[in-house]
């Protein structure tokens, strides 16, 4: 069930970064492309999640985990910051 | 060190959270509602799971919330699309 949910993570934060890519490469607006950002960051954020409780079980990654995370948030932040008016 | 970084993209996740709420009063496109929502639910999870760490028993749970915030996401670009549609 948790491996199940933890897949589950990294497929729909993976898919949230490919649909934010593509509306930012139709419509150009900056905001998306640091939600995108954001999302590629969460996406691999995931991905090291299902790494490190599914294919290598242990808490080795957690220290990239937490900081995919912590600058996949930072990068959005940043640009909302700089691009809202 | 960890907890550290899962505090401070916690906070990130509220600061972000709220930039989208701003974006959804001054617009009222509930495109930024989801968003906002989705931020927030990211910071109630590492809260949560800051809070469970010792306890693997509820890691489903604390998983799930996250799970949530993506599909929220995901729901709100759908929204979207679908509301105003390609031509």
């Amino acid at each position: 069930m948790a491996d199940a949910v933890f897949l589950l993570c990294a497929v729909t934060s993976l898919a949230c970064a490919v649909l934010l890519l593509r509306g930012y490469a139709q419509n150009r607006v900056p905001l998306l492309l640091w939600s995108s950002l954001c999302f590629v960051g969460l996406a691999v954020n995931n991905m090291l999640l299902v790494a490190d409780l599914i294919v290598f079980p242990g808490r080795d990654l957690l220290l990239f985990r937490n900081l995919s995370g912590f600058l996949s948030m930072a990068l959005l932040v940043f640009g909302l910051v700089w691009d809202s008016e | 060190m960890n907890e550290f970084l899962s505090g401070m993209a916690a906070a990130l996740c509220l600061v972000a959270g709220l930039f989208f709420l701003r974006f959804w009063k001054k617009t009222r496109d509930r495109f930024f509602a989801f968003f906002a929502a989705s931020f927030w639910l990211m910071a109630l999870h590492r809260m949560v799971n800051l809070y469970m760490r010792d306890n693997n028993e509820n890691l489903v749970g604390v998983y799930a919330i996250r799970l949530v915030a993506f599909v929220l996401i995901l729901v709100a670009i759908i929204d979207k699309n679908r509301a105003a549609p390609r031509k």
